[in-house]
């Protein structure tokens, strides 16, 4: 089978756009949350948000129309092209169908679902336009990044909500392993919305201020927005045009819960198993592991069991690997979160060092592991793991490597 | 060697039939389940009137569960036991057993209805019970929770694509070892919002009747319901006494909307498998009744050649609706249900094609051993599937 590497790296993020902005934004600590401005939060429980402020899409969207489309296409789009022109990638010199598209979304398109009731609420049935609908389902994302480019070859959204980057990741390079695709882009996308927002909110899990992953005090997630894509290849064609190599793909794993929507299983069963699973499928074991890139989104149950199934997972190892949350800088940036978790990593790897958790004052007891508070570390990492958790139980580990 | 993945079972929930054997039966004598519709006055659909999950789900649960997820549920309910694999209610389920969901729309109802909610009461009054429906993974975790399916756990969305596309990930997951078995096909649910979707994209039909390949046809009727595989790996099955009854030969997929852009999906899945056109006995069509039919018998043509007006092709959208996101696994147990009886279904109410395929309104009797799947898709999404009748 093929070996797999990361040769480009496009992010659209609250805390800034392209590969560079953004890993310099997180080794300094930087914070992406602010007022939500997309809508008003007047009537809300909370008021914080880590939305894209300087996106316009015309920059990215080129060969179709911007306004056509919703907004997490058109970030994905904004992330797809920063990736290409990152990586360096000849578009024409693979056979367009050997290229594809694999994405993930928590929400996918929700404002058309938005624009939907509100002219029903104003108007009327009458005023809704029915292009919103057919706008609407998820799978218009990959599709509209692989109109932008010219690519005709496998096309999919995997709407595992907030583990879906790292499905999606792990998908493509199943594709790419098993010689189905020459290249893929990968990554996730979400656009900010009201209806996640208010739904959070209600469950009572918004942060008020700030957030602060496995901090003993922590109050909370921030929902967030953003694009992450990266460009995958087989080594072999990676080395054979000197493309600069960011990383390796080394494998994934999933599970499920099955025990509950939103609630993590209280022993952390699909989190252990999903990175157990992972190792598996990279060839390899506990003491590999340099770095954890946590799912870390600051509720209070989220940090306790993921710090558990860590913990569970690599016992006395535990506290020796570093395993920083940059949601406190990125907010929950949803079905992108892991996908540009997943390039947070590939910069670990490719720079040697790792992002910090900010935020951080008093460490939690129950919690009880090396967050790297505050301050990002050089420390070298050869191999990491990045988790990612959703609702529906459907939980994604994905292991990438140094290469070397 | 790459392992072989085979289908050991079927789930069916549909308004044509619910259950394999009536679904089957329904299918063979060419009804149509598209039905002036009860609960969007004026229209046509395949849909459930007063669907009741109960006789498969029982009661507890049900009430979180919106009306997709329940046909999604009730699918997996008959795929498991027909594989004696329904978990047992008190203990913790099978870590290595999961469900693979291709939908389009999904839960796009769900959505709705929680951002009206907030509209209408304030964002405060929204019920917390609600939200976890509004992802677009719900319905699969939903079915993860009922079942005890603890293992591989997604969902896909491909368009009409997406059926296939599932089965063809969970084979994937199998060949890779990453679980023991899986459930993998699709979901969808009519709902006002995704037949105004379904309205726009310019392919409902005015006159309510669904004619693949036809040259009077009009479009496509909306249909709903969920069609589910149990696949494992051929080893497994064996193993555990269970009679593998179909392969999953080969898979292919492009996103382009042109017909030599379909035709290379076909091609794929051909070569993938490792067999010619001259191999293929039946022909289960994506065919819905919209201009893009003509794509498809274009696309169909570039990989048969002049051999294609002697494959019998049955189109099962003018019986069972476009079940979108669901069609592709319909399609795929209409195929294994074809080889089985040597047989290829009738297009319901067919009368002529202008594409000079094999189509007939009553059943058509083939030899050979491989079936194609196709979903050739108006907005590019292709995907393809050969099986065959598992044999040693």
């Amino acid at each position: 089978m093929k070996r797999v590497v990361v040769t480009g790296i496009g992010v659209i993020s609250p805390l800034g756009t392209g590969r560079a902005t953004f890993w310099s934004a997180l080794l300094a600590g930087k914070s992406g949350i602010g007022p939500v401005t997309a809508f008003d939060s007047t009537q809300y429980a909370a008021h914080i948000g880590a939305e894209v402020r300087d996106f316009v899409p015309a920059l990215y969207v080129k060969k179709q129309q911007p306004g056509r489309m919703g907004r997490a296409s058109q970030l994905a789009i904004g992330a797809a092209r920063l990736a290409i022109e990152d990586s360096g990638i000849d578009l024409n010199s693979v056979s367009p169908r050997r290229i594809g598209v694999s994405m993930g979304t928590t929400s996918g398109e929700p404002l058309f679902v938005e624009h939907y009731n509100d002219a029903r609420r104003q108007s009327g049935d009458d005023a809704v336009d029915p292009e919103w609908m057919a706008l609407y389902p998820c799978h218009v994302i990959p599709n509209h990044v692989a109109n932008e480019f010219d690519l005709h070859g496998p096309s999919i959204m995997i709407p595992t909500a907030c583990a879906a980057g790292n499905y999606a990741i792990g998908y493509a390079h199943d594709l790419i392993r098993t010689g189905r695709a020459e290249a893929m882009l990968a990554g996730g996308a979400d656009a900010f919305s009201r209806i996640p927002y208010m739904g959070f909110a209600r469950l009572g899990a918004i942060a008020p201020e700030r957030c602060q992953p496995f901090d003993k005090n922590r109050k909370g997630m921030v929902p967030g927005e953003g694009s992450g894509i990266l460009v995958l290849e087989p080594l072999d064609s990676a080395r054979a045009r000197g493309a600069k190599i960011y990383a390796e793909v080394l494998g994934y794993g999933v599970s499920c819960d099955a025990h509950h929507m939103t609630a993590a299983h209280p022993q952390a069963d699909g989190a252990i198993r999903a990175m157990s699973a992972a190792m598996k499928d990279s060839g390899v074991g506990v003491r590999d592991i340099d770095y954890i890139s946590a799912h870390g989104t600051g509720t209070p149950t989220n940090d306790r069991i993921e710090s558990l199934a860590v913990r569970t997972l690599f016992a006395e190892y535990a506290p020796k690997i570093p395993m920083s949350s940059i949601k406190s800088m990125l907010g929950h940036t949803m079905g992108a979160a892991s996908a540009i978790e997943a390039a947070a990593c590939a910069m670990a790897l490719d720079s040697g060092w790792i992002p910090p958790t900010i935020n951080h004052e008093e460490p939690d007891p129950d919690c009880g592991l090396d967050v790297v508070p505050n301050q990002s570390r050089r420390t070298n990492p050869k191999i990491v793991l990045n988790n990612a958790y959703a609702f529906g139980g459907n939980n994604a580990s994905l292991c990438l490597g140094r290469y070397q | 060697m790459t392992p072989r993945v085979v289908v050991t079972g079927a789930g069916v929930c549909s308004p044509l039939g619910t259950g394999i054997d009536e679904f089957a039966d329904a299918l063979w004598s060419g009804k149509s389940a598209i039905v002036p519709s009860v609960r969007f006055p004026g229209s046509a659909i395949a849909e459930f009137g007063d669907f009741n999950p109960t006789p498969w789900l029982g009661n507890k649960g049900v009430r979180v569960l919106d009306r997709g997820t329940r046909f999604l549920c009730v699918a997996a309910q008959m795929a498991l036991s027909s594989t004696s694999l329904l978990q047992d209610a008190a203990g913790e389920g099978d870590p290595d057993l999961g469900l693979v969901c291709g939908t389009m729309f999904g839960g796009v109802h769900s959505i709705a209805m929680f951002d009206w909610s907030g509209l209408v009461e304030g964002p405060s009054m929204v019920s917390p019970m609600e939200f976890p429906n509004t992802v677009i993974n719900a319905p699969a975790g939903q079915a993860a929770i009922k079942h005890k399916l603890r293992g591989v756990n997604s969902t896909i969305c491909a368009g009409l694509g997406s059926g296939l596309h599932a089965i063809h990930y969970a084979a994937e997951f199998l060949r890779f070892g990453r679980a023991r078995c899986l459930m993998a096909g699709g979901m969808e649910e009519v709902c006002e919002e995704a037949s105004l979707g379904f309205i726009k994209l310019g392919i409902s039909s005015r006159t309510g009747r669904t004619r693949p390949f036809a040259a009077d046809r009009d479009g496509a009727v909306p249909g709903e319901g969920s069609a589910l595989w149990m696949l494992e790996r051929d080893e497994t099955a064996l193993a555990r006494g269970t009679a593998p009854r179909f392969e999953i030969c080969g898979f292919g997929t492009t996103n382009d909307v042109r017909p030599e852009g379909a035709a290379a999906a076909v091609g794929q899945a051909l070569e993938e498998t490792g067999i010619g056109p001259g191999d293929i006995g039946c022909i289960i069509a994506g065919a819905n009744g919209t201009p893009a039919d003509a794509v498809e018998a274009r696309a169909l043509r570039c990989v048969f050649g002049e051999r294609l007006g002697r494959i019998p092709v049955s189109a099962p959208k003018a019986a069972i609706g476009e079940t979108m996101g669901a069609s592709g696994a319909f399609g795929a147990v209409a195929a294994g249900l074809a080889l089985e009886r040597q047989e290829a279904p009738p297009t319901a109410e067919f009368h002529s094609t202008e594409f000079g395929l094999q189509l007939s309104s009553k059943s058509q009797p083939f030899e050979g051993e491989y079936a194609l799947i196709d979903a050739l898709s108006c907005e590019g999404n292709n995907a393809a599937l050969v099986i065959r009748l598992w044999k040693k």
